[in-house]
């Protein structure tokens, strides 16, 4: 591998989140309103003290955060802050960090979405190459029809309705969290099974909603690729048409599958915030949607930023992979 | 007139009944009672209340009817506003190009990369109250980048057309040519285009909506879920209170699925072509060779047809032609004449559309329409070859060269050390290198990618051997020396022998007989000299015409 390529790549990368983060800063300043004297009302709203005056808590709590200062001096503390790891501390949660808050629910968010994600897209990337085969039963193809309309559902209504069929009128699945209220949760067997049981119904739905993009971009994929001429000229070499089907066409077709592949991971965090909500996931959606509700502004701004982490990374590994799966394309340049 | 495909008129029908439910809903339903408190309380449908109530007494009816409106506004807002901002950039980059192509393609992909779910949580947390309007907007702003990608590449290839450059060569301004010859061949994109953006804008509308950071004072079918969510509906078993909205979603999200689907036809028709069910080709009616002869290929009265667009065209008209051992026969006629038909057809590769309707191709005594698939790739894995037409796209460019040998070798070598060496070989017989094997198709040039098609064609030492126009690709100095390796195989391996090509001149120099077809059907045959000395056709005699008089002279 050339040091060069992985250099390169890997500023680009920073590039990208660089830009992100730097919306990230503007959008919020540019849109009147003060989310720091919101958060305080909230809060005086919910306590239900009256005698407090606002404005001049705001303007602490605006000092503490360096928040009267100018937009520069700001943006420079918030770019370091952000290497820095440094995300603030929860307003809701006084004094806990929002990094802690994060790190603590990362794993299971990960867990969860990272290996539906997979699922879904080796299930949608076979079933894709196989319907797209001249040669493909008719009873496959009606077979698929289902999985197609359940994939035009967004998947956080599809677990609404799952939940309800599943933990509501028929009870085989817990109605939510990711394990076990009195489970100690270890590195274990028991662990394992209790947490795979709680994931059942949530990576269902992710699995089941996302399905027929896969298949639908797989079978574009296939059927263009089998126009190609080196199919025809392996046909008539007679290559055994099991190997044209996998090493000729699906190993074409993958190319641009496994782009997708990565692009969805880096943004199925934030695309599945919802199913952890649905099913009162302890991941960082569930912390997302307790953050909007109590207007808790460094924990969204927090979770943003992991967002933008997170497919700032996978952009790099894509890179970092394509010249593996893709010939073409070199270490060098 | 195409047909219009069954999934475009149910999906349009499945969406304009969902709108009609919500617009005209009002007029046979009284809908007053979405406000809270109207109605009793938690109570299941029944025929007094249709779609039971909420918690906090609203008639799920009237709250289901009066959101429908509001999301089709969210929907429609975002998507035209998308769709217009996409539009108008995407003209301009790719009509104008240069500088203005640049600084909007940098900031369309970078905005692109920003997590669009992100975006919407910064604006829609720092803003105090949302609209129905707003949210549109919102939406829209992350929802332009897409169209303006897709329309600049449509934008660009239309541009290279030769009907843009005669329109500009005849006078029209730019405003006409994108009016008038530009944006009627966008129409389909610009369809498509929007229907993805309208999805896209349901989708995050519903996504925010249900996270509560949507238009929680009015009704939509997002924020009746978040409340639904918000007053555990769901754990509680009310399924009337969230059943109806995601059904609607559903719904709507079927139809823009079948819509988008029906469209794949207009602006991808490739996707579309693969349906047609392949015929068993050739007569069955004489199974049985009754003499065996020493042709290696027999074709006699050979009719293939193309299905297209419900149209039938004939491609080969009742061809017959014999081929002996160590004969070499040049098929030469115009592009669209059935040069390379006859070859897939003699070889059982017609494409899906195509199959041969009459007459029969017999290989080494074996009828080729007798056999089934097996036997047929036994067949061309060992006893007949194609060089194809385009060296430069046959190799399939993520297998090593060695691997692609290999796959022609099946059914010759077993043993991996004789496998390897019969590769060189094979590679330095059609003058290549050895380490050629270990190099990607996208290393070597154009001449090199032919030799190498060529080493795989003679890799099982073929009884027939179909050249394609092995040298279009090519530039003129490297045709004739792949010409001449091409010559000294045939003579090592005495196969039969047919060269495609639409170059007379070289024809003639390398083939025995010459069989000119025109538009399908043989309207010449004979040696090299009766067909040059002696044209019966005035086709072939005009094809002699055209050739430069010094071609003959150096032959």
């Amino acid at each position: 591998m050339n040091l060069n390529y992985v250099l390169i790549r890997f500023f680009q990368s920073l590039l990208i989140i660089f830009i992100a983060v730097t919306i990230n800063f503007v959008i919020p300043r540019m849109i009147p309103g003060d989310p720091i004297e919101a958060a305080l009302s909230t809060k005086i709203a919910i306590s239900g003290t009256v005698s407090v005056d606002v404005e001049e808590m705001a303007k602490i709590y605006r000092k503490k955060f360096g928040l009267d200062q100018p937009y520069l001096v700001q943006y420079v503390n918030y770019l370091k802050d952000l290497t820095t790891f440094n995300l603030g501390v929860s307003l809701v949660n006084f004094p806990e960090t929002v990094a802690t808050q994060l790190l603590s629910a990362l794993p299971w968010t990960i867990g969860l979405l990272v290996v539906s994600t997979i699922i879904t897209f080796l299930l949608g990337t076979i079933i894709g190459a196989i319907i797209a085969w001249p040669s493909c039963p008719k009873w496959f193809h009606v077979l698929v029809i289902p999985f197609m309309l359940t994939s035009t559902i967004p998947f956080f209504l599809l677990g609404i309705i799952l939940l309800f069929l599943f933990s509501v009128v028929w009870a085989v699945f817990p109605a939510g969290g990711g394990y076990s209220p009195l489970l100690i949760v270890d590195y274990d067997l028991e662990s394992a099974i209790d947490i795979a049981y709680h994931a059942v119904l949530p990576s269902i739905s992710l699995v089941f909603g996302s399905l027929g993009a896969w298949v639908l971009s797989m079978r574009a994929m296939m059927i263009s690729v089998q126009g190609d001429d080196y199919i025809l000229f392996a046909k008539s070499r007679g290559v055994s048409p099991a190997r044209i089907f996998v090493w000729y066409c699906m190993r074409n077709a993958l190319l641009p599958q496994f782009t997708n592949l990565a692009l969805t991971l880096g943004t199925v965090i934030g695309g599945a915030v919802l199913v952890e909500i649905i099913f009162s996931y302890p991941g960082i959606g569930s912390i997302l949607f307790a953050a909007i509700a109590g207007k808790d502004y460094f924990v969204i701004q927090g979770i943003v930023y992991i967002l933008i982490l997170s497919l700032g990374v996978c952009l790099f590994l894509i890179d970092l992979l394509y010249p593996l799966i893709d010939p073409r394309i070199k270490y060098s340049d | 007139m195409k047909k219009i495909p069954f999934t475009l008129i149910s999906g349009l029908t499945l969406l304009s009944s969902i709108i009609l439910f919500g617009y005209l809903g009002p007029i046979f339903v009284d809908i007053s009672n979405y406000e809270v408190a109207s109605v009793m309380p938690s109570q299941p449908p029944s025929s007094e209340l249709i779609f039971g109530s909420d918690s906090q007494g609203r008639d799920m009816l009237s709250v289901t009817i009066y959101s429908i409106p509001q999301t089709i506004k969210i929907a429609i807002i975002a998507g035209f506003f998308g769709i217009f901002i996409g539009l108008s950039l995407g003209l301009l980059s790719g009509y104008i190009g240069g500088f203005t192509d640049t600084l909007i393609r940098i900031t369309s992909d970078s905005l692109m990369t920003v997590p669009g779910i992100a975006i919407l949580i910064i604006i829609a947390t720092n803003v105090d109250t949302m609209t129905v309007e707003l949210m549109g907007l919102t939406i829209a702003c992350i929802a332009w980048m897409h169209p303006t990608r897709t329309i600049r590449s449509q934008v660009l290839t239309i541009r290279e057309n030769n009907y843009i450059k005669v329109a500009r060569a005849n006078g029209l301004n730019n405003f006409q040519i994108i009016f008038f010859e530009i944006l009627p061949n966008l129409l389909p994109y610009i369809a498509a285009c929007l229907v993805a953006s309208i999805t896209g804008a349901i989708l995050a509308t519903v996504g925010l909506e249900s996270l509560g950071l949507g238009t929680q004072d009015d009704h939509t079918l997002g924020t009746t879920i978040y409340w639904a969510r918000r007053y555990s509906a769901i754990l509680r078993g009310q399924w009337w209170w969230w059943g109806p909205p995601i059904a609607i979603i559903s719904l709507i999200f079927v139809s823009l699925f079948l819509i988008s689907l029906g469209l794949d036809k207009y602006s991808n028709p490739k996707l579309s072509t693969l349906n047609s069910k392949k015929r068993r080709s050739g007569n069955l009616e004489n199974s049985q060779k009754d003499s065996p002869t020493a042709n290696v290929l027999e074709i006699s009265n050979l009719t293939v047809e193309f299905e297209k667009e419900g149209k039938r065209i004939m491609a080969l008209n009742q061809i017959s032609l014999n081929i002996s051992e160590n004969q070499i026969v040049g098929l030469i006629g115009e592009s669209g004449s059935g040069k390379s038909t006859l070859a897939n057809a003699v070889l059982s590769i017609l494409p899906e559309n195509g199959s041969v309707t009459n007459g029969n191709i017999i290989f080494d005594n074996k009828f080729v329409g007798n056999l089934s698939e097996q036997e047929l790739n036994k067949l061309r894995a060992s006893e007949m070859a194609l060089i194809p037409q385009a060296a430069m796209n046959s190799l399939n460019p993520v297998l090593k060269i060695k691997d692609q040998l290999l796959d022609s070798l099946v059914f010759q070598e077993k043993d991996s050390v004789l496998k390897n060496k019969k590769i060189v070989h094979l590679l330095n017989q059609v003058g290549l290198d050895g380490n050629v094997a270990d190099k990607y198709p996208h290393q070597l040039s154009g001449g090199m990618k032919q030799r190498v098609t060529m080493a795989m064609a003679i890799s099982h030492k073929p009884k027939l051997l179909i050249a394609d126009e092995p040298t279009s690709a090519l530039d003129v100095v490297v045709q004739k020396q792949v010409m001449k390796t091409l010559k000294t195989i045939q003579q090592n391996l005495k196969c039969g022998m047919i060269v495609i090509g639409h170059d007379l001149g070289l024809i003639t120099q390398f083939c025995d007989d010459v069989v000119v077809l025109y538009e399908g059907r043989i309207v010449e045959f004979g040696s090299v000299e009766e067909i040059t000395q002696n044209p019966k056709n005035s086709y072939t005699q005009h094809l002699i015409d055209s050739l430069p008089k010094f071609d003959f002279q150096n032959a």
